[in-house]
């Protein structure tokens, strides 16, 4: 991952260009109006502090963290802007700024339990009780679900991962997981600037995987799907992460997985990290609309906008965050759908926190409709 | 108390900023301008409505403190920078839409707004701004007026002054006035005030609200390309179509040299440049709009009559979209924008003469020798049709310069100020799209004589203490 340092060149780019494209989709700028808020404010903050023209401030902290990292302002540039804002939270702790407390706990919990939320690692495999999935050993499964942090300890969340591991076995996919061993991808220490930590404990993973055997990686967490793919491309190894939509998606169209269609007005979220970031738009879609009747948003796809939960906002700044998600629900509730369906343990909690959004994830909404036809797997683990 | 500290009080102080990276990145526009020049403001303020531009005003006139409004910050020639501290308005913060007469095909808005947020706000009804200029994005109403920026529709619609019927200012001494006609399209009454700001560069008021008049949108547009053997003979081609009685919506002419700048998508999709004949030294882009039988029946006629001028039709779609898409939809390929993609190594600039219509050809040589004489890595030239239904057009003369180099720096301002000068000796104006900004202060009785003295008065009755963007139009020193 390169410095800020190493950025100068795209920096002044930015600054002799000030095109300010990035602006309309900003969903911070576009709450906040202030420009060093914007991309082409912050790239134009990281150029005059590389240059020496000021020194660290509170304000250039917060032109740093005050970004969800959501992407948007990339969709209409040629530069790789959240790579720049990523590596000038680098460099803010490297040049003696503290981790602003909310982000330091985060951390510290990270180190300590394994997972960004202070829960013990015995409760990571809470999720899996009664579904009968044999845990990962050398050599004996290809395939690795893996929930990530947020959906495996908190326990509203636990139904989506459930969801998505009960449509496996009903497909006869064989899988296993990692269980209480199964360690944080990282992704929170990435975007709030703990490279060295994300670094070490990427490099941990990465031997783990390895370790195990494994070919394939299915994850329904958007931000474990984008940030295990950077880990393992850039050590090298062969391990294929898909997010599970991609390869649920392939199941209905083998006709491996039977659905029961309604006709009730739904409309699809496309999570940052998913979408924008991972390029994963068509099979969500695909699969919403095997069940009900999809209706885009104004802002969709590329364009859709942040729920206000990622890169630290929602624990650093909660009413930002929280007027981002009233922001998209009210884009949501414009639609006429009855719901908002998304594929992300961030996204779902962040929308539910606006009252009377009924949000609902990708995974359970499926496994609602699938038929007793498809009930005759045992879904059962057959090592090889 | 310090007038910063007088600011604060009376606005309270989420609405100022004073940390020095605050103002950092709201010092530079578009311009080619050294790092050595530049110049942030002191104090940078994000007001809500027209009574807090009038409190900063106020508090400016009583302290005599420079006050330099901005929109978009995308302005070519630096009408917006603060060239002398003091306070920068964001007016972006004031974006609000504030009635959408649909009856009457007008909407009210701060003068914040960007034009597609005007867009966006007005689209439901069926209706448009169609002053377009590529920066639309992120230019503002206000920005798109104080500076006279150019419009991609401008030959049917005409400019933003074709557009505006009233707008509200706050004049240099904190005087809330309303100038123009209401919602009546034209008036015969008064001296024409509210025309005074296209162009004013904020120098005359901060314009804090304005009432503009919208059209119907088109059912369809087709948009075509055509090559010529000369520029001159595009322009003749034009006239051609006018006499005719065809409504163009939009006529570009890019010499060859120029299509390179806006066929970037082109050539991220097809890892070459467009092949153009060797023969062709223009092009041109034209566009007819509305019911689909009325632009069949434009098209076909433009293209039979293109042929009395040696003109041949540009087949391959690709380039003629990837030019509509550069020039007006922006539906660029994710993550591939040619903004700032085409600007790596340096930026662009450009002069914005305009001569008279039968002196293209000759302008174009002029200008090709001035960037050679100067060194500058050529862009090329567009001249685009910015009066409706008539063949008057804005010219762009766009050169590479590397804003970190204060040589090349020097010496785009050489080429600037020669073409501009050459202009007015071709009986045409130094300037059509980017307004005067410092840039032409030092020489702008060239253009206008004796008259100037009637513009400097005209700026003292406004602006008595000469506090609004200071060194815009005219020098400093002289106060308007």
């Amino acid at each position: 991952m390169k410095a800020l340092e190493e950025f100068k060149d795209e920096l002044e780019t930015c600054f002799g260009t000030s095109c300010g494209f990035c602006e309309r989709g900003c969903p911070v700028y576009q709450t906040m109006k202030v420009k060093t808020l914007s991309m082409k404010g912050r790239n134009r903050t990281m150029l005059g502090l590389i240059q020496g023209r000021f020194e660290i401030t509170p304000a250039v902290v917060q032109a740093a963290f005050e970004c969800t990292l959501c992407g948007n302002c990339d969709r209409w540039c040629a530069l790789k802007n959240t790579e720049h804002t990523r590596a000038f939270r680098e460099y803010l702790l490297r040049h003696g700024v503290e981790p602003m407390k909310e982000h330091s706990s985060i951390a510290s919990s990270i180190r300590n339990y394994g997972n960004p939320w202070f829960q013990p690692r015995s409760a990571r495999a809470r999720w899996t009780r009664g579904l009968d999935i044999p845990k990962a050993a050398p050599g004996q499964q290809d395939v690795l679900f893996f929930a990530g942090c947020t959906s495996a300890v908190n326990k509203p969340l636990n139904r989506g991962l459930v969801a998505g591991a009960r449509l496996l076995q009903k497909a006869g996919i064989k899988f296993a997981t990692m269980a209480q061993d199964e360690p944080c991808c990282g992704s929170t220490l990435l975007r709030i600037g703990q490279k060295h930590a994300y670094e070490s404990l990427a490099d941990e993973n990465v031997k783990k995987f390895e370790g195990l055997g494994v070919t394939k990686i299915l994850t329904t967490c958007p931000g474990c799907y984008t940030t295990l793919k950077k880990s393992l491309e850039e050590r090298g190894s062969k391990i294929q992460v898909q997010h599970l939509s991609q390869e649920i998606a392939g199941l209905i169209k083998d006709g491996k997985i039977g659905v029961k269609r309604s006709h009730e007005k739904l409309t699809y979220h496309d999570p940052c990290h998913l979408g924008r970031l991972g390029g994963v738009f068509d099979e969500p879609r695909e699969i919403l609309k095997a069940v009900a009747d999809l209706v885009e948003m104004p802002n969709n796809r590329y364009e859709s906008k942040c729920c206000g939960a990622g890169a630290g906002l929602q624990s650093a700044f909660p009413k930002l965050s929280k007027d981002l998600a009233a922001k998209r629900v009210a884009e949501a509730k414009s639609t006429g759908a009855s719901a908002i369906v998304t594929s992300c343990p961030f996204c779902e909690t962040q929308l539910k926190t606006v009252p009377g959004t009924k949000v609902l994830d990708l995974f359970e909404l499926l496994l609602d409709s699938v038929g007793e036809k498809n009930s005759n797997s045992n879904g059962r683990n057959t090592p090889k | 108390m310090s007038y910063i500290e007088e600011l604060v009080s009376s606005l309270g102080r989420e609405k100022v900023l004073t940390d020095p990276s605050e103002l950092f990145v709201y010092g530079a526009d578009w311009s080619p301008r050294t790092p050595e020049e530049f110049r942030p403001p002191d104090v940078v303020v994000l007001p809500r409505t027209t009574k807090d531009v009038q409190r900063i005003i106020k508090i400016a006139f009583e302290h005599e403190v420079p006050v330099t409004a901005g929109g978009g910050l995308t302005g070519m020639l630096g009408g917006a920078v603060p060239l002398f501290g003091g306070i920068y308005i964001d007016t972006t913060t004031m974006n609000s839409v504030v009635e959408v007469d649909q009856r009457n095909q007008t909407v009210r808005v701060q003068a914040g707004a960007t034009l597609q947020e005007v867009n966006d706000a007005v689209n439901p009804y069926d209706l448009w701004l169609p002053h377009q200029p590529e920066s639309k994005w992120v230019s503002t109403v206000g920005s798109a007026i104080a500076c006279d920026n150019d419009s991609t529709f401008g030959v049917r619609y005409g400019k933003i002054l074709g557009c505006l019927l009233s707008a509200e200012i706050v004049t240099g001494t904190g005087e809330i006035i309303e100038l123009g006609h209401r919602k009546a399209h034209f008036t015969s009454s008064g001296y024409k005030l509210k025309d005074l700001l296209a162009g004013s560069e904020g120098t005359l008021g901060i314009i804090t609200e304005a009432t503009l008049k919208l059209e119907p949108i088109p059912a369809t547009r087709r948009v075509d390309m055509l090559v010529f053997p000369r520029m001159g003979a595009a322009v003749d081609y034009l006239n051609r179509l006018l006499k005719a009685g065809l409504c163009i919506e939009a006529a570009h002419i890019n010499c060859k040299r120029r299509l390179k700048f806006y066929t970037h998508s082109y050539v991220q999709k097809f890892g070459k440049e467009p092949e153009i004949p060797a023969w062709a030294e223009a092009l041109l882009a034209i566009a007819f709009a509305g019911d689909p039988e009325v632009v069949e029946l434009q098209r076909a006629h433009a293209l039979r009559v293109a042929k009395e001028f040696e003109a041949q039709l540009v087949e391959e779609r690709e380039i003629v979209d990837a030019w509509w898409a550069s020039k007006y939809t922006l539906e660029f390929e994710p993550f591939k924008q040619k903004w700032p993609d085409s600007q790596k190594q340096k930026k662009f600039g450009a002069a914005d003469p305009g001569v008279p219509v039968g002196r293209l050809e000759e302008f174009y040589h002029k200008f090709i020798q001035v960037a050679e004489k100067n060194n500058l890595e050529i862009i090329g030239m567009n001249a685009y049709l910015e009066h409706p239904n008539s063949i008057g057009f804005s010219l762009s003369c766009a050169v590479f310069v590397d804003y970190r180099n204060p040589d090349e720096v020097k010496r785009f301002r050489a080429f600037h100020d020669e073409l501009s000068r050459l202009a007015v000796s071709f009986e045409g104006t130094m300037s059509t799209f980017m307004s005067d900004t410092y840039q032409k202060a030092p020489y702008l009785d060239l253009e206008h004589g004796p008259s100037l003295r009637y513009m400097r008065d005209v700026k003292r009755l406004f602006d008595p203490k000469g506090i609004l963007n200071p060194g815009k139009k005219f020098r400093k020193e002289e106060r308007g």
